[in-house]
């Protein structure tokens, strides 16, 4: 009962739709207690033989008018409840949203994709049961009882009501005592579909695992086996669900045996007519759905409940980066110096970074490298402002990061990891993505500069090709030029390669690089990366190892040093200078075939 | 592509195809058909008990409660017992109906599952090559769970049936002419079906699409998050999720005003109207001659027994059309006869000795562009033919020929002297081992990873085959060892220690031709020098083809094939090929001067 009163604010919001909609329902219920009663007296009237042409008009005209009276307040409670419902779902959904939107790396790392999406789901789908189901089912519920029995009382007999009416709190008892044992089959035949699910989608994912050992058949056994632990978990679903009915139907029973054996007397006593009786009969039947209502009532509360609390949860974490109002908005050109004491993820006490201390020039490319784990990835996420929470500094242009408004500090920088998520959509707009009002000129530019654009002029549509979770399949390669180029179309003054040339074949890498370091000379580049070659030409190369800079100075200096690097370059050599020399054309990419 | 991009919800099947789909789907629930013809049995036992228990109280007040007459007290509770006896046997056959349909229903629909797996498991590379494994993914679970909505509004269909048919007996039998004049309800109760089937059809359809476009939007950004804030585009996507959020909301709306029009109040009404008609019938008859109290009671009770049922009828009408969508997608997929290749009728040979034998072989994908010409080699037994060459050359698609993933369209492969086709597929996955560029792990346990299906292989030798390739140090050192959990996709592990887990695999087997698709993945010097070492192992007495990345793993290969589009442009012993003085030739001494080839 308490989600209602969590819910409160947005009954007060909606006031005039909920007060309308309940009004419209009470209408509903007032009339649906009156054609019992007129044909409980049109039967006593045919009995006796007193029927004329007028009482004939009068009922059925009576009749009739109720039957088109409420089904107006019936239509007009039905659009203003669900309404409510539906808008109430709309609402949190929205809210929900934007949350994610603010959210920081942390909650995204704690969460995972599909429980977020269940929260937007299935949990506003539960809260929003409430809204509709839930008020309905306690309203209408509720008053219908009320009025069902006041009328039977006023039109039939107490006494035969009473008696009549008792077995009936049976059937709400029934239903709220198996509405979680369905809950509960329901749930465990939910999670039989996920494990099969999760079964093809692996069958699918390792097809070629299995057909190359050959196990096709076996594997189809497996998934049999599981598809017949699945058939036994539905059937206890079919069979608690083929419970419900006839559960009403039986407890029914013993209201239609007071009605033949304690009715019937009365009617023989004359106490009560028999058009009275046939009364009683219908109300019967209408006592039957409030039943129903009342026993799922508190099921539907209970998930409501929990699901808006689970939603609440979420909406009342914090983002861990925090957009200052005061900071500074405009970030200018400048220097980035890094003097980072100690880092340690949130979740993880096992230190990351340790006394990095760097200084790159603006204009300049810094190039890092080292194995993986290394924290050179980390480093960047603390450029990126993913993490604020560590000990040192890091300015841009003379000014904590921190300081700068997030919104003109994120602006100044372009950041391409290796794995890189593009969006369904164009090909076009996804380059053009952190500014949709770039031209075709300015998208095709910045294409040249990630030399994409001879590959866009293959695709399909060109630069209107889909790509993304439908489109074309791209090409790692393809992939990770495309989120340069749309890292190149806002020309940041901070641009971050982290891994990002991995899938692109030696010569198209050496050529974009000749190209970043033509068009930003002004302007500062960080690449960190695993081949040398990426690097090579950088200002400062520094080298990671633990979470520590060991190494750093420029290529031909780190290569005397004798050290990892120098180690590194020699045996990666080989094998670059040989895929380069056979892959005589140009355009491939390294690992996609 | 494009049509696959759109949401099913956008586009109506024609009636032609949905009456072909229902059918098949019919057809192919054969095998539960005595379930289904059980369930209908029992079902049409129901509607008679429902048909009976009004016709019983109806006599009852006819015969019995006339103000004049004087009821013993045994008829009364004769009646009771009676009516309270057929009640207990109709909540009983309503319950088997029910169950016996849902489970029949069921049976059928993981039936139909069975058959997708297996159909896939027929279908060759060239398919899963083309289809998104999500996509298949969702053909083979939520597209037959679907099918349970096909089958609920079959049993709807022929509950309301049968209980319209009980309650016009019952009518029947009192009055014959007042019967006849409730057949007007009929075209009624179809009319409003089909007004309301064709309006929310169509807006349920486009409910469904704003859905699924709104579904895609949160995953969407929740996926790519990283990026949107990176961008700085949170306000950009704010408002773009608020119009298909509107958008939603709107159509949703729109559902619920044609529900409220023409579902259950619509229904009511109907039944109001039909009331009305009973009355005025009987009441005016009762002008002339006498109408009993049962007659009315009986006449009401079985309108309601006729209009009840319609509502979900109405109500699954939508889920209906979500069925038949997915029973037509479902069908394609059953259809579909992208076979991977098949081995001749008799294939028995067996491979003992390894040799393998490519003799002019043309291959191509689709049939227009050739990937491989007139490709010509021989590796001996326990030779090692390396496959050198840029991306696109064939290195892959002649292992692809060679696994028997795809057809090649002319020439020969042949392995010891007998054509590949006339080996069986058994002895071919058994005696060549394939190790895959990217490792695929399975959840399970190390050991499953290992074995895969094949209990008999034992846990002895799972863990020399470990041993053998060097896995079993890493292995060891887990929590529970061979018996560490491997979740999906092995995500917990490296991307070395996969490929150490997978090359135990593939030694586990023992096969005679190894073939290997060199891996090209970020994997750290010192792990990648192991995996050289567990490969020079595991080519040991084997043939074995292998797709080369690195010149120094190919240096000792019996044979050296130089690919450029399809064709061999040099082939030979490392030795020959530098004698040769070509291409082979200049990479070698590129390899020479590497340290001043610095750029």
């Amino acid at each position: 009962m308490t989600i209602f009163g969590k819910l409160m604010w947005f009954f007060k919001e909606h006031k005039k739709l909920y007060i309308l909609g309940l009004s419209f329902l009470f209408f509903t219920e007032v009339s649906q207690m009156v054609s019992p009663a007129l044909i409980g007296h049109f039967t006593d009237v045919i009995v006796s033989r007193q029927m004329t042409m007028n009482q004939l008009f009068f009922y059925a005209g009576s009749i009739l008018f109720f039957a088109i009276l409420m089904y107006i307040f019936r239509y007009m409670w039905i659009t203003h409840i669900f309404q409510g419902s539906a808008l109430l779902e709309k609402t949190l959904r929205q809210k929900l949203f934007d949350h994610y939107l603010k959210m920081d790396t942390t909650f995204y790392q704690r969460k995972r994709t599909g429980d977020l999406m269940a929260h937007a789901t299935n949990d506003l789908s539960a809260v929003q049961r409430v809204a509709s189901g839930g008020v309905l089912m306690l309203v209408d519920s509720v008053v219908i009882i009320i009025f069902t029995v006041i009328s039977m009382i006023i039109v039939v007999d107490w006494r035969l009501t009473l008696i009549g009416v008792l077995p009936l709190p049976l059937l709400a008892g029934g239903v709220w005592y198996l509405s979680p044992k369905m809950r509960r089959a329901f749930t465990a035949s939910q999670e039989a579909f996920s494990r099969l699910s999760n079964k093809s989608q692996e069958s699918i994912a390792g097809i070629k695992a299995i057909k190359t050992l050959g196990q096709e058949n076996l594997d189809v056994d497996a998934f049999n086996t599981e598809v017949q632990k699945t058939i036994q978990i539905n059937k206890k679903v079919a069979f608690i669900d083929s419970l419900f009915g006839p559960m009403a139907t039986v407890v029914m029973t013993i209201s239609y045996v007071v009605m033949i054996t304690y009715g019937g007397s009365l009617v023989l006593s004359d106490t009560i007519s028999i058009g009275q009786l046939v009364s009683f009969s219908t109300y019967l039947g209408l006592l039957v759905w409030p039943m129903f209502g009342l026993g799922q009532l508190f099921n539907v509360l209970e998930r409501g409940n929990a699901s808006y609390m689970r939603v609440q949860e979420i909406l009342s974490e914090k983002s861990a980066i925090i957009e200052d109002e005061k900071g500074y908005e405009i970030v200018t050109h400048g220097d980035i110096e890094i003097n980072i004491d100690q880092f340690e993820y949130p979740d993880d006490a096992a230190n990351v970074l340790n006394d990095v201390s760097l200084k790159i020039s603006a204009g300049d490319t810094l190039g890092i490298v080292g194995r993986v784990g290394s924290g050179k990835t980390t480093l960047v996420k603390l450029l990126l402002r993913q993490f604020d929470d560590y000990s040192g500094k890091i300015t841009f242009a003379n000014k904590d990061i921190k300081a700068y408004k997030l919104s003109a500090y994120r602006k100044a920088i372009g950041y391409v990891a290796q794995e890189n998520f593009l969006f369904s959509t164009t090909v076009r707009d996804n380059i053009r993505f952190a500014d949709v009002n770039k031209t075709q000129a300015e998208v095709e530019e910045a294409a040249k500069m990630a030399a994409l654009h001879e590959d866009i002029f293959n695709f399909p549509e060109g630069y209107d090709t889909q790509v993304g979770e439908h489109g074309v399949s791209l090409s790692g390669g393809q992939k990770q030029r495309l989120a340069i180029a749309r890292a190149l179309i806002i020309n940041p003054e901070i641009l971050i390669l982290d891994d990002a040339l991995s899938a692109v074949d030696a010569r198209t890498e050496k050529q974009i690089l000749r190209t970043l370091k033509e068009t930003r000379q002004e302007k500062t580049t960080i690449i960190v990366a695993h081949r040398i070659s990426s690097v090579i030409s950088a200002n400062e190369i520094v080298v990671f190892d633990k979470g520590r800079i060991v190494e750093r100075g420029q290529h031909d200096e780190l290569v005397a040093q004798q050290g990892w690097y120098a180690h590194m370059y020699e045996q990666q050599q080989v094998a670059i200078t040989f895929e380069e020399n056979l892959s005589g054309k140009g355009d491939g990419d390294v690992g996609t075939e | 592509m494009s049509e696959q991009n759109k949401s099913v919800w956008s586009k109506s099947i024609p009636v032609k195809e949905q009456i072909h789909v229902i059918w098949t789907l019919i057809k192919m629930a054969k095998p539960f058909r005595s379930m289904f013809v059980w369930a209908l049995a029992i079902g049409a036992v129901f509607a008679l008990l429902q048909a009976a228990a009004p016709r019983v109280i109806s006599y009852y007040m006819s015969n019995y409660l006339h103000q004049t007459s004087n009821v013993p007290f045994k008829i009364m509770i004769s009646f009771a017992i009676l009516v309270a006896v057929i009640r207990i046997l109709q909540a009983i056959t309503d319950a088997l109906n029910a169950y016996y349909f849902t489970v029949a229903g069921e049976y059928a629909l993981e039936d139909m599952r069975i058959r997708v797996f297996k159909k896939l498991h027929t279908l060759g590379m060239k398919f899963f090559d083309e289809m998104p494994a999500g996509s298949l993914v969702t053909r083979v679970n939520n597209d037959t769970a679907s099918l349970t909505d096909f089958w609920r509004f079959f049993m709807q269909l022929t509950f309301a049936a049968m209980s319209m048919i009980g309650a016009y007996i019952g009518m029947w039998t009192i009055n014959m002419r007042a019967t006849l004049l409730m057949m007007i309800v009929v075209p009624f109760i179809i009319t409003s079906i089909m007004v309301y089937q064709r309006f929310s059809s169509r807006l349920f359809r486009h409910m469904r699409e704003r859905l699924s476009a709104l579904n895609a939007k949160i995953a969407e950004s929740v996926t790519g998050i990283d990026v949107i804030q990176e961008f700085y585009q949170e306000e950009r996507f704010k408002k773009e999720f608020s119009k298909i959020n509107g958008e939603y909301f709107n159509a949703r709306f729109k559902m619920i005003k044609a529900d409220a029009l023409l579902l259950e109040p619509m229904i009511d009404m109907l039944l109001g109207g039909a009331t009305v008609l009973v009355l005025w019938y009987f009441g005016e008859l009762s002008i002339q001659t006498i109408v009993s109290a049962g007659t009315i009671y009986a006449f009401t009770t079985y309108l309601n027994n006729i209009f009840s049922p319609l509502e979900s009828i109405m109500n699954l009408f939508s889920p209906f059309q979500e069925g038949l969508v997915s029973g037509y997608r479902v069908l394609g997929i059953l259809n579909n006869d992208a076979y991977a290749p098949k081995q001749s009728l008799n294939a028995a040979g067996d491979i003992i000795n390894g040799k393998i034998e490519f003799k002019h072989v043309n291959f191509s994908y689709d049939g227009t562009h050739p990937i491989l010409k007139d490709l010509t080699f021989t590796a001996n037994p326990g030779d090692t033919v390396a496959l050198v060459g840029h991306t696109g050359s064939g290195k892959s698609s002649t292992i692809n020929t060679l696994m028997r993933f795809y057809d090649f369209q002319s020439g020969e492969i042949l392995i010891d002297g007998q054509d590949i086709r006339d080996i069986s597929m058994n002895n071919l996955r058994k005696k060549m081992g394939l190790v895959l560029q990217d490792p695929f792990m399975f959840y399970g346990d190390i050991a499953f990873n290992i074995r895969m299906y094949n209990k008999q292989i034992t846990d002895d030798q799972i863990k020399s085959a470990a041993a053998f390739v060097g896995a079993d140090k890493f292995i060891e050192k887990l929590d529970d060892g061979y018996h560490a959990k491997v979740q999906e996709g092995g995500s917990s592990f490296s991307a070395g220690e996969k490929q150490l887990v997978s090359f135990a695999r593939t030694i586990v087997a023992d096969p005679k031709i190894l073939i290997l698709d060199e891996a090209t993945a970020n994997i750290d010097t010192e792990t990648e020098a192991k995996i050289q070492h567990s490969l020079l192992k595991m080519r040991q007495n084997r043939t074995t083809i292998a797709i080369a990345h690195r010149l120094s793993t190919i240096k000792d290969a019996n044979l050296i094939l130089v690919l450029d589009e399809g064709e061999v442009v040099e082939r030979g012993t490392h030795d020959e090929l530098l004698a040769m003085h070509g291409r082979y030739y200049d990479l070698y001494r590129l390899q020479g001067v590497q340290n001043e080839a610095a750029v």
